[in-house]
C-alpha cells in the first residue's frame, strides 16, 4: 500500500501549498530586515513591553531603522505606550503600511485594531474547544500581519512577545533560527527562575540567545536623585541566569506614566533610568554587530 | 470524521492506525458489510491538529467540524468596531470610493479592511473630499510618515 510520501500531490487540500505560501510572503516581507530580536521573559509583568519600546527609541535615536511587532495578540500594550492607539492603516499598492510613532518607530499591535473594552475572539467549530486552536489560530495570525505588512528596509524589528516560558519557545520555532531573543526579568528568585527556564528551553533550539536584562532592578526616587531596593531578595542573590547580562533598569514611576499616556522616552537620557537604558541599547548594539546610523 | 460506504449506506468501521511515518498516520477503514477497505494518509499538519486535541486515533476520536473553505478565518477574530471611534457623532458624511482605491483596498488583510476604510474616510472627510481615491491614499501614507 502507498504512503503519504508516496503520492504526489495532496488530492487537492492545497493545506501545504497554503501555508508555503505564507512561509514564502513572510521571507519576501522580512527580506530587507537585517536582525529580528524577540523580547521575551516567561514570567509576566516583569516589564517587557516597556523595555521594547524603550530599547526601541534609544536604538531609533542612533539613527536605526526600527520597528516593532507587539505579539501579545491577546494583551497588546504597545498601541498604547506608543502612542498607535486608534492608528490609521493605510493601503499600499499590495501591503498595508505600518503605523509610526512620532520618533519614526514603525508598530503593529492589535491594541490598533481592537479597542480596549474588546477582546480577539477566537471562534471554534467544536464547541468548548477553543483551548485547542487558540495558539494555532494565534500564530496563523501572526505569520498573516508578517506578510500583509510593509516591513520594508530595517534595521532591526523587535517582537514583543506575550508571557510564558512554553510561548516563547513556541515563537522561537515559528519565527525561526534569524530570530535572536532577549530575555527579561526583573531581581526577584521567582522571576529569574521562570527566566532561567525559558533560556533552557531556548538553548535547546537553534535561536540565539542574546543574553538578558535586569529590569526595575531598584527604583529612581525622584526626591533623592538616587536608586533605592525595590525588592527585597538581598545583593547576594545569584541571578540563575547563565547568559549574559545586558544590563540592568531602574523603576522610574515618572516613566510608567509617560507609557500610559504614549508619550516615549526621548530625550530623557539624563535619568538614570535613561543612561540605563542607553546602556542596555548600546550592548544590544554590540551583540548584533549592529553600527548606528551615520 | 466518519466515513460511509456508499453502496451499503454504512458507516465504514476503523481497522488499524500505522505508526508515524514523518509525520503521516495510514488509518485504514472497512466496510463491515462488503469489506471494501479504503486508507485515510494525513499529512504533518491534520496529524498535529488531532493530537493537540490530546486524542489517538483508533483510541477514541475528536469531534469538531472544519472551518468554512475557502473563507479567511481572521477577520472574525476582529471585533466589530462601528462607533468605537471617539468624536464621530450621528451619522457621517458618505464618502465614495474610485475603484483604483477599492483595488488596493481589496488587496490588504481583511481583517484590517474594515479599520482601514473607517480610517481612510474619516481622513478624507477632515480634508473635505468626498471621494477616496490613490492620491489621499498616497496623501495619507505621507501625513502620517508611512
Amino acid at each position: 500500500m502507498k504512503r503519504y510520501h508516496d503520492i504526489v500531490g495532496d488530492g487537492g487540500s492545497r493545506v501545504l501549498e497554503q501555508v508555503a505560501a505564507q512561509r514564502t510572503r513572510i521571507t519576501e516581507g522580512l527580506a530587507e530586515v537585517r536582525h529580528l530580536v524577540a523580547v521575551g521573559s516567561g514570567k509576566g509583568g516583569v516589564g517587557k513591553s516597556t523595555l521594547t519600546l524603550h530599547l526601541a527609541g534609544a536604538l531609533r535615536a542612533r539613527g536605526l531603522r526600527i520597528a516593532i511587532l507587539d505579539a501579545d495578540f491577546n494583551g497588546p500594550s504597545q498601541a498604547r505606550m506608543a502612542g498607535v492607539l486608534g492608528a490609521l492603516f493605510v493601503p499600499g499598492t499590495r501591503k498595508v503600511a505600518l503605523p509610526r510613532t512620532r520618533n519614526g518607530i514603525a508598530v503593529f499591535s492589535m491594541g490598533s485594531l481592537i479597542p480596549e473594552s474588546q477582546a480577539l475572539e477566537f471562534e471554534s467549530a467544536a464547541d468548548d474547544e477553543s483551548h485547542t486552536w487558540r495558539a494555532t489560530r494565534e500564530f496563523a495570525l501572526l505569520g498573516e500581519v508578517l506578510a500583509s505588512f510593509e516591513w520594508g528596509a530595517l534595521d532591526l524589528l523587535m517582537f514583543d512577545l506575550p508571557p510564558g516560558a512554553e510561548r516563547t519557545v513556541q515563537y522561537a520555532d515559528f519565527l525561526g533560527p534569524r530570530t535572536s531573543f532577549l530575555l527579561v526579568t526583573i531581581p526577584s528568585d521567582v522571576a529569574r527562575g521562570v527566566v532561567a527556564r525559558s533560556a533552557a528551553a531556548l538553548s535547546k533550539g537553534r535561536n540565539r540567545l542574546l543574553g538578558y536584562v535586569e529590569n526595575m532592578s531598584g527604583y529612581y526616587c525622584r526626591d533623592c536623585d538616587a536608586i533605592k531596593p525595590l525588592f527585597d531578595t538581598g545583593q547576594d542573590s545569584p541571578s540563575h541566569l547563565e547568559i549574559p547580562c545586558l544590563g540592568t533598569v531602574p523603576f522610574d514611576p515618572e516613566l510608567a506614566r509617560h507609557c500610559d499616556r504614549g508619550i516615549p522616552l526621548a530625550e530623557r537620557t539624563e535619568t538614570p533610568v535613561g543612561r540605563a537604558l542607553e546602556r542596555v541599547a548600546q550592548q544590544l548594539l554590540e551583540s548584533l554587530e549592529l553600527e548606528p546610523a551615520r | 470524521m466518519k466515513f460511509l460506504c456508499v453502496p451499503c449506506d454504512s458507516p465504514m468501521k476503523l481497522q488499524t492506525v500505522g505508526p508515524p511515518e514523518r509525520g503521516s498516520l495510514s488509518i485504514v477503514y472497512s466496510c463491515p458489510e462488503c469489506g471494501y477497505e479504503m486508507a485515510m494518509l494525513t499529512n504533518a499538519y491534520e496529524t498535529q491538529v488531532v493530537q493537540s486535541l490530546g486524542v489517538r486515533v483508533g483510541v477514541e476520536s475528536g469531534s469538531g467540524s472544519a472551518a468554512e473553505p475557502n473563507k479567511c478565518p481572521f477577520p472574525a477574530m476582529i471585533p466589530s468596531t462601528e462607533g468605537a471611534r471617539p468624536g464621530q457623532t450621528g451619522e457621517p458624511i458618505p464618502v465614495r470610493w474610485t475603484a483604483a482605491a477599492e483595488a488596493r483596498l481589496a488587496n490588504i488583510p481583511e481583517f484590517v479592511r474594515p479599520m482601514a476604510r473607517t480610517g481612510i474616510e474619516r481622513f478624507a472627510r477632515e480634508r473635505g473630499a468626498l471621494e477616496v481615491d490613490e492620491t489621499i491614499l498616497d496623501a495619507a501614507r505621507d501625513f502620517f510618515g508611512m
